[in-house]
């Protein structure tokens, strides 16, 4: 049998190798051009050995979501594992340990939970582990080992990204590894034998691998961030790390402050001192940061704050993906508080996006919030980064030489921008506070002035809203069912439509990194030519919905998916043609 | 009552539909060695041969085991059997408590001390998987070295003369048998099988099977050495009863069983290849191969382990199906 797209899921506890056995998987597939998604899955609590997965799904074709189901399942935990098999597709393979030394109860063990139509498979993971390390370490490799025979899958690919991966260890714990994977490879071809093969077109230059989270922090440090504050939270730690490693690197700051309060007062100190800033953090951060948000609306400071969603509310699901902060993104916080709230849809995006969240901030003086989520910051996928590099980029508006002269900080403009200057600089002197203001910027309590000064810092989305692309369409042109979607859901939209049209029925989408605002006028040509509008969302509430109804007048159908996993296609290719069965009657 | 049958051929597949025809609560549990759905394997010659598809030798599929409640655990190992404690153990150290225990492990060919050293390069011709594998190595086979007797060697040799394939088929004897009583063939076999094309070697043996790179080179007994790119070769055909070592149920060549198909021990059955039979009229125990005794069997033993008492009548005779023609053998004489 013959495979051009494999789903790999490896699921143990903390010590079993499971992220290490994904990472080498991937990176063996990347290597040959493959195109790879990986998501990992783990349990909330930092410390205790709680069950984690990391799934990996590969193909010749572009992955743009993680799909629905899997095709092997490795088990190196037994009873963890028992309930990941009802993602096992029929014919799929459960690889478990069969050389567990103590007695296993029936209830407790993979292999009495294999339905018939899935493919057990023991390997003595231990044993041959032992024998190539004389320790339990290897186990994952062990598993690689039977996994890239079973597949056919070339193994000196493999022997060379594994010892690219343990290099850093040392030759010795290198060589183990490399024995582990070979025992393995040599038992399920001694017992094993009628193997798959799977197709790898010739000649695919070797693909790159980067997260969300990479993404977000390499596109702001190569469009000039140059300070970073933040506060560690599940899952927009990781953009804090990199940017701990890399901001010396071009003299810029990177800041870890007591909390998320700290964390966007000092980027709100950094943008008005003239540095593009940024933080990141997830729900329970973003809330914290409301309070500091306003103030940088008022203040008309550009700050980029990247929220990379979780399940909420409060601390809630640390671990699990949700789209549930557009609500507090859009409109958290007191008065009249516009802001830009833009979510990216992939890792080519987080890295553009982020680009351009940079540019609005600065250009029009406002902050950005970034909504990506836990699915999207943690997945690493094959991306196809185009590079933009310019670490002094600068979009904001210079006074002229008569600003100067008698300077006035929220000076009233047509598009609602105001000359910018940092602090400090010869001939100019001004002061920030949360307080409204005169055109200077002292205080002023004045109802006339707030009109004036509300109104100008709306006027700034107007002027932003013509800077804008318009959004993206894709699809059948002339279908009658069209779907709108938000973030990182668009990869699994995507492939539902695509299944859908499999089965005759026509489908398009629009999709647009700007959540607010919005290149309304595209969206509304979209919506006067669907019959049926879905608007998928990972949130119970239906919070994009929500805004799409108000903005625009539709009363699409809505599919609200709370956190757990990523979308399924199958789910949203059914609702397609549910939509399509009501247009036909 | 919890039923656990160990083999997952006709007789466990037979007596696993008995057990819940009868009593649909029982829960009863499937234990196969191979990777596959229950399929005929008396019908693998065909599928070699291309003569039948894939989907053919099947008789049970996952809805099979779904309507009728049984719960199939395809390729798993039973390694041992604790009869005080009413449990199996599989390979992989998973302990399975049982009310009544069937084992239904068929019979394999197995090879003698002479060829044992050379295993690996020796192809079996006996399973599903060993029929996939020789398919998939089929278009590179030109020449086939043939060593073993009994019906199924018949199969082999027909299939792969039928395939266009170069076969030498050596025999111990003056010339090639079968342990048959009534043929309708009509001729001899010997001489069916030199009209066929095939190179019959008698009066001798293989002794040796070495590989270079693709190429096997036999040596036989009378120093002939002879290439060829896939050989098959068994000795005999052995009931495979290795879980019941360090069990109490007893045993000769197969495991003893009386007319109930009952073993030695308590709440313990066994049927199909895996067993020899008392036989009340010889006054010893007899063992009846092939698939329609096993079904019976399983049926019999089915029956017998909710509780009803049924007896097996040993057949001396059994009727075959070789090559579309029917054969009436007598195994064990």
């Amino acid at each position: 049998m013959k495979h051009n797209e494999l789903t790999v899921r490896f699921c143990g506890v903390a010590g079993d190798g499971v992220v290490t056995a994904g990472k080498i998987l991937a990176g063996a597939c990347a290597s040959v051009g493959l195109q790879v998604m990986v998501n990992d899955i783990y349990s909330a609590e930092i410390r205790g050995s709680g069950k984690g997965t990391t799934t990996v799904r590969f193909s010749s074709e572009k992955v743009r979501s993680m799909g629905d189901g899997i095709d092997v399942l490795v088990g190196m935990a037994a009873k963890e594992s028992i309930s990941e098999i009802q993602d096992v597709k029929k014919d799929g393979y459960i690889i478990y340990g069969s050389s567990t030394p103590k007695d296993l109860k029936e209830s407790e063990s993979l292999a009495a939970h294999v339905p018939p139509e899935i493919h057990g498979i023991g390997i003595p993971l231990k044993w041959l582990a032992n024998e190539a390390s004389g320790s339990n370490s290897g186990r994952n490799l062990v598993a690689l080992g039977v996994l890239c025979y079973l597949y056919d899958l070339a193994e000196n690919i493999f022997i060379n990204h594994i010892r690219k991966v343990f290099k850093r260890k040392g030759e010795r714990i290198t060589d183990m590894n490399v024995k582990a994977f070979q025992l393995g490879y040599q038992y399920c071809e001694e017992n094993y034998p009628l193997n798959s093969e799977f197709e790898i077109k010739k000649d695919l230059p070797t693909t790159q691998l980067i997260s969300g989270n990479d993404a977000i922090c390499k596109g702001a440090l190569d469009c000039g961030l140059k300070i970073f504050a933040g506060y560690p939270i599940t899952p927009a730690t990781k953009i804090m790390e990199i940017a701990a490693k890399e901001l010396p690197k071009i003299n810029g700051w990177m800041l870890q402050v007591e909390d998320e309060i700290a964390a966007v007062s000092a980027i709100v100190g950094a943008g008005f001192a003239g540095k593009r800033a940024m933080t990141a953090t997830s729900g329970p951060g973003l809330a914290l940061m409301s309070e500091m948000l306003n103030m940088a609306v008022m203040a008309e400071v550009p700050i980029v704050i990247v929220d990379v969603q979780r399940g909420g509310p409060s601390t809630g699901l640390p671990t699990k993906v949700e789209q549930g902060d557009l609500n507090i993104a859009l409109y958290g916080g007191s008065g009249d508080s516009p802001r830009v709230v833009m979510a990216p849809a992939d890792s080519e995006e987080c890295y553009s996006g982020i680009q351009l969240a940079f540019d609005i901030a600065e250009k029009y003086q406002t902050p950005v919030i970034f909504l990506s989520d836990l699915f999207l910051g943690q997945r690493i996928e094959t991306a196809d980064i185009n590079e933009n590099i310019n670490h002094d980029r600068n979009t904001r508006k210079k006074p002229t030489a008569e600003d100067i002269k008698d300077y006035e900080r929220y000076k009233i403009t047509d598009d609602g921008v105001s000359p910018l200057i940092v602090p400090g600089e010869t001939g100019a002197f001004y002061t920030i506070t949360g307080l409204e203001h005169s055109f200077k910027g002292n205080p002023n309590y004045e109802s006339d002035m707030h009109s004036i000064m509300t109104e100008k810092r709306f006027r700034k989305f107007d002027s932003m809203v013509k800077d804008l692309p318009p959004a993206d369409i894709i699809g059948d042109e002339d279908a009658e069912i069209g779907i709108a979607t938000w973030g990182s859901t668009l990869g699994a939209i995507l492939e539902g439509m695509s299944i859908a049209r499999q089965k005759g029925v026509k489908s398009k989408l629009i999709k647009s990194i700007m959540i607010h605002p919005q290149h309304e006028e595209s969206f509304r040509n979209f919506f006067s030519t669907c019959k049926k509008i879905i608007v998928p969302e990972m949130n119970y509430q239906g919070q994009y919905a929500a805004l799409l109804k108000s903005r625009y007048g539709i009363d699409p159908i809505e599919i609200h998916i709370p956190a757990v996993d990523p979308v399924s296609p199958a789910k949203i290719a059914k609702k397609i043609l549910e939509a399509n069965d009501e247009l036909v009657q | 009552m919890k039923h656990v049958i160990i083999g997952a051929g006709i007789a466990g597949v037979s007596a696993a539909q008995t057990i819940k025809n009868i009593d649909r609560n029982a829960e009863v549990i499937l234990i196969g060695e191979e990777r596959y759905f229950p399929y005929k394997r008396y019908l693998l010659s065909e599928f070699i041969t291309g003569a039948i598809e894939n989907e053919k030798i099947f008789y049970t599929s996952a809805e099979f085991f779904d309507e009728n409640g049984i719960k199939l655990r395809k390729a798993e190992l039973v390694k041992s059997i604790n009869t005080d404690e009413k449990s199996i153990k599989f390979f992989h150290n998973e302990v399975m408590a049982y009310d009544k225990l069937l084992i239904a492990t068929g019979g394999a060919p197995a090879l003698g001390p002479v060829l044992r050293p050379y295993q690996k390069n020796i192809q079996r011709y006996y399973s599903l998987k060993d029929i996939l594998l020789i398919k998939r190595k089929l278009a590179s086979i030109k020449d086939v070295i043939v060593f073993g007797e009994g019906l199924s060697i018949l199969d082999l040799l027909c299939s792969m003369k039928n395939l266009g394939k170069n076969v030498t088929y050596i025999v111990k004897g003056d010339k090639a048998e079968f342990p048959t009583v009534a043929s309708e063939f009509g001729m001899d076999l010997h001489e069916f099988l030199l009209n066929k094309g095939i190179h019959v070697i008698t009066n001798d043996r293989v002794v040796a099977i070495e590989a270079d790179e693709k190429i096997y080179q036999v040596l036989t007994l009378n120093e002939k050495n002879l290439l060829a790119d896939v050989v098959f070769a068994w000795d005999y055909y052995k009931p495979s009863i290795d879980c019941i070592t360090n069990t109490k149920i007893e045993k000769k060549n197969g495991i003893l069983v009386d007319q109930q198909l009952r073993t030695s021990v308590e709440d313990v059955y066994a049927a199909g290849d895996c067993v020899e039979i008392y036989h009340p009229k010889i006054k010893d125990y007899w063992i009846n191969f092939g698939w329609p005794n096993a079904a019976e069997q399983g049926e019999i033993v089915g029956k017998n382990m909710t509780g009803l008492e049924v007896e097996y009548e040993i057949h001396e005779t059994i009727p075959f199906n070789l090559m579309g023609k029917a054969l009436t053998a007598r195994w064990w004489e």
